[in-house]
């Protein structure tokens, strides 16, 4: 079976747009946690969030028209544009072969739908936007980006709610070991808007920034945590075929070896079930890779700050890890970018491959003291210095989706 | 090894009916469902016909799930499950939950929450959105809420690439099941009738008065629509195993991206040539051998002229002997659910050689000249069946389905 | 509004929709030809100016707009 590498990677993040950049501000317990300044948080029980304020996709773009593309489709667009760039894709290149897309979001653009929606509503239905409209479909950033960089490939858009981006990466994993490609950008995006910010806050998952007496805080795995923080961004993988990668003399980051997919069809409501699936994904994983749980070195954690998933994910790594779960040194990096659905896993994995890198798993930011019956023990503020030759990338949604990666150091 | 992937069991929530064998015989007669909308007031508009799912009761097929809590496209999404289950004779307590996967196709996902958001937004009544928005609205509940409903916990997913879903969502649980990471896996696609779509569709001019007429030469466009098609995958040795009828292997699939334009398709048809191509080399199958072709036909002018200049780029002499139909000149467009449907239709025509006609073709467009089964359904050996549909954003994708030899 | 009111907001409109420098469209520039655009590009500016001017005009005629004086000529005629 043909082997999957990492050629490239492209961010968009609320901590910078290189994974160098990034893993640092990780090691350094930075954060972007600040009230959105694109919408007002008035009345709202959560007023914080971890947003690009900056992102200006002419920088990435040049002088192009990008009426045509959204927020999420700039971002994307501004994503892909480095990760060609950084795995030494040419326009050349890109004419001889169809390189593709696998893009994972949760919503695309619940913005422009509203917004699209909202014009008809007021103005009447003939004075909606034809642009916007070609941005209501969820796919609209997958198709765009792929216009504006020529991916004439496969172009395909992958929805599992947070894990989105992930599930995004084994999909396009899965398409190179069978053959169908042998280039493939994939990751995922989400863009931080009111539409869904409100949603989740009617939905109770977030973090209230003001709760009277007893004070919560968004930190992964902390016992006073009281839900999560919503962030934005893009991060898209260069995968590809490892002969050919060999073939064309690219630079490999990071090899994918294996991947998992489960689903709790309780939904995160039943405990058992929801520790059973997330288990189960990373199991699925590991066997995928050939590997016995104790050959992984280090954890990237799905955990964000959920009252529930933080737990399940937990418990879930103990029964999967057993007596190694002991020593399994366990990062979070939610804590510091915020839930940035679709983007959250692809932005996992490159941060992991700096921790290969660099050596170092960030701490998690805020953490003081974990649940008392959380079996995970190598949690902690600070920093580890780590030697990673397999790391296991989570990857969970609050409602079911659960998504498990094995990264590999290469060669 | 490889498993081979069949088709064993389909389920239809359509305009014009439910249930895989009452839909079969309304397409086979060429019954259309083109009526004034019922959904919500096309006054302001300047087209005013859809293609509706009436008389649909969910509760008739949610046994676990309750109806207030999914949105309308989940519901279809169960209701098409369950009938692909029964169908496939499919006793899910035989096989472990977690063998058994999801992959569902659709365009807009669960709009009519966002469009209930909106109403509370312009009304400044948005404290009357509560946590059942974040609970129905996004588009993996598709998918999840066919999950739940029957405690299935393998691969689960939606592939929301608009009107070409369905063909991906099938091409995910073909390569699930041939690399061994599923079992069984139901795969489909589903949406509901929108206001949003209907809104965007008619504003581009693409939405036709009264009917859909694809390859006719006054043919004024597409009729939206609505509904779900789900079918039950598996491989060919538990379809033999448990005794199932198998109305089709699937074979191959292509997936391409013009890279051109978000509404308008290559005008040379660049990317649609090169999925039908993929399709073909995949699935190990020669162009002379393709017995059928389910055409995206949506009815549009472009859209039919392009992809007649597809198929005979690619079929050169031989396109003038192939026929071809496209089914949404009865249904409608049903967005993320077409190609399902779609899909469902190429099983059929191989089981009982047999294609669906294309209605309201009266007089041929010169510029689409190709055998098109016009207005009437046709007795036909078909022993590979072609399945296209295209998308926004550029997206072309083609399956190849074949009758099943053991 | 007169014309010449009605030609900078046209050209503003086609400005942020096409990214295109005003000076760069002529007055009677041919928005296929000249400045080519796509048919959704197009019709995009044609419904952003209706909605800017607050009027409405019918399809048929909409279609028929090639220029961007065609565009200014319309306009006028609704707003009178």
């Amino acid at each position: 079976m043909r082997q999957v590498v990492i050629t490239g990677d492209g961010l968009i993040s609320s901590l910078g747009d290189h994974r160098t950049v990034l893993h640092t501000a990780l090691c350094d317990g930075r954060s972007a946690i600040k009230p959105p300044e694109f919408f007002s948080t008035e009345k709202l029980g959560c007023t914080l969030a971890c947003e690009i304020t900056a992102f200006d996709a002419q920088k990435y773009l040049g002088k192009r028209n990008l009426r045509p593309l959204d927020r999420t489709a700039r971002l994307v667009a501004a994503a892909a544009q480095l990760a060609l760039e950084d795995s030494g894709f040419t326009d050349e290149m890109k004419v001889h072969e169809a390189v593709g897309l696998v893009l994972g979001t949760m919503f695309g653009s619940i913005h422009t739908i509203s917004e699209f929606d909202r014009r008809a509503l007021t103005a009447g239905p003939s004075y909606a936007s034809p642009m916007d409209f070609a941005n209501t479909v969820i796919s609209a950033a997958t198709g765009q980006t792929a216009i504006m960089q020529n991916l004439r490939g496969v172009n395909s858009t992958i929805s599992t709610g947070a894990s989105s981006g992930l599930q995004a990466i084994a999909y396009a994993a899965d398409l190179i070991r069978m053959g169908s490609a042998r280039a493939l950008l994939a990751g995922g995006a989400e863009e931080l808007c009111f539409e869904s910010f409100y949603g989740f806050e009617r939905a109770g998952l977030l973090c209230p920034s003001n709760n009277g007496d007893q004070v919560k805080y968004p930190i992964p795995f902390d016992v006073r945590r009281g839900g999560f923080l919503l962030g934005e961004g893009a991060a898209l993988l260069m995968l590809e075929d490892a002969s050919r990668a060999r073939e064309r003399g690219a630079r490999v980051l990071a090899e994918v070896k294996g991947t998992g997919s489960a689903f709790d069809s309780s939904r995160g409501k039943n405990g058992e079930k929801a520790i059973k699936a997330i288990a189960h994904a990373a199991r699925l994983a590991l066997k995928d890779a050939e590997l016995q749980p104790n050959s992984i070195d280090c954890l990237s954690a799905s955990a964000s700050g959920s009252l529930r998933v933080d737990r399940h994910e937990a418990h879930a790594m103990a029964d999967v890890f057993a007596s190694a779960a002991q020593k399994l040194p366990v990062t979070a990096i939610k804590s510091m970018l915020g839930e940035t659905l679709g983007a959250a896993g692809a932005l996992q994995v490159i941060a992991l491959m700096e921790t290969m890198r660099d050596r170092v798993l960030p701490g998690i930011r805020g953490l003081e003291e974990t649940d008392g019956d959380f079996p995970l023990t190598m949690i902690s503020p600070q920093n580890r210095q780590v030697d990673v030759s397999f790391g296991l990338v989570n990857s969970i949604s609050f409602d079911g989706h659960c998504c498990s990666l094995v990264l590999a150091r290469y060669p | 090894m490889e498993h081979r992937v069949v088709i064993t069991g389909i389920g239809l929530v359509t305009p014009i009916g439910t249930g895989c064998a009452t839909v079969w015989r309304n397409l086979l007669a060429g019954r259309c469902s083109f009526a004034p909308v019922e959904a919500y007031d096309t006054r302001d508009f300047s087209v005013h016909y859809g293609a509706e799912v009436k008389e649909f009761s969910a509760t008739h097929y949610l046994l676990n799930t309750d109806v207030e809590t999914i949105g309308r496209a989940s519901q279809f999404a169960i209701a098409a499950s369950r009938l692909a289950l029964e169908d496939a004779g499919l006793v899910l307590d035989t096989i472990g939950p977690e063998q058994v996967g999801v992959s569902m196709g659709t365009t807009s996902g669960e709009p009519l929450e966002i469009e209930r958001f909106d109403d509370c937004f312009v009304n400044e009544k948005l404290e009357r959105v509560g946590a059942e928005f974040m609970a129905r609205y996004p588009c993996h509940n598709i998918s999840a809420n066919i999950a739940s409903e029957f405690e299935l916990g393998g691969l689960n997913i939606v592939i929301p690439t608009a009107c070409a879903a369905g063909n991906y969502a099938v091409a995910y649980a073909f390569d699930a099941l041939r690399t061994g990471r599923a079992s069984v896996m139901l795969a489909g696609g589903a949406d509901p009738f929108s206001r949003i779509t209907y809104t965007g569709f008619a504003r581009l001019g693409a939405i036709a008065p009264e009917i859909c007429q694809p390859f006719d030469r006054h043919r004024k466009g597409m009729i939206p629509g609505e509904g779900a098609g789900v079918l039950v995958l598996e491989t060919l040795a538990g379809a033999i195993g448990r005794g199932a009828r198998i109305y089709a292997e699937v074979t191959g699939y292509g997936l391409s991206c013009d890279a051109h334009h978000m509404t308008a398709a290559h005008p040379e048809s660049d990317g649609a040539v090169r999925a039908m191509e993929e399709a073909l080399r995949s699935s190990g199958t020669r162009a002379e051998d393709v017995s059928y072709i389910s055409a995206h036909g949506t009815g549009t002018l472009t859209n039919d002229r392009l992809e007649t200049i597809a198929v005979k780029r690619l079929f050169k002499q031989a396109a003038y002997r192939l026929p071809i139909s496209s089914i949404k000149s009865m249904i409608g467009h049903t967005m993320g659910a077409a190609s399902a449907i779609e899909t469902a239709v190429c099983a059929l025509a191989i089981h009982q050689d047999r294609i669906p006609p294309t209605m309201n073709l009266i007089e041929p467009d010169p510029e689409c000249d190709l055998d098109y089964v016009p207005n009437q359904a046709r007795e036909h050996k078909v022993n590979v069946a072609m399945n296209n549909a295209y998308a926004f954003g550029g997206n072309n994708s083609s399956l190849i389905l074949k009758k099943c030899e053991v | 509004m007169n014309a010449i009111e009605i030609r900078t907001a046209v050209k503003r409109t086609i400005s942020t929709t096409a990214n295109l420098e005003t000076a760069e469209i002529g007055d009677n520039a041919s928005y296929k030809d000249d400045l080519k655009l796509d048919s959704l590009t197009i019709l995009e500016i044609a419904v952003g100016l209706e909605y800017e001017f607050k009027i409405k005009i019918p399809d048929e005629e909409l279609s028929e707009i090639r220029t961007v004086g065609d565009s200014v000529r319309i306009i006028q005629q609704y707003l009178a």
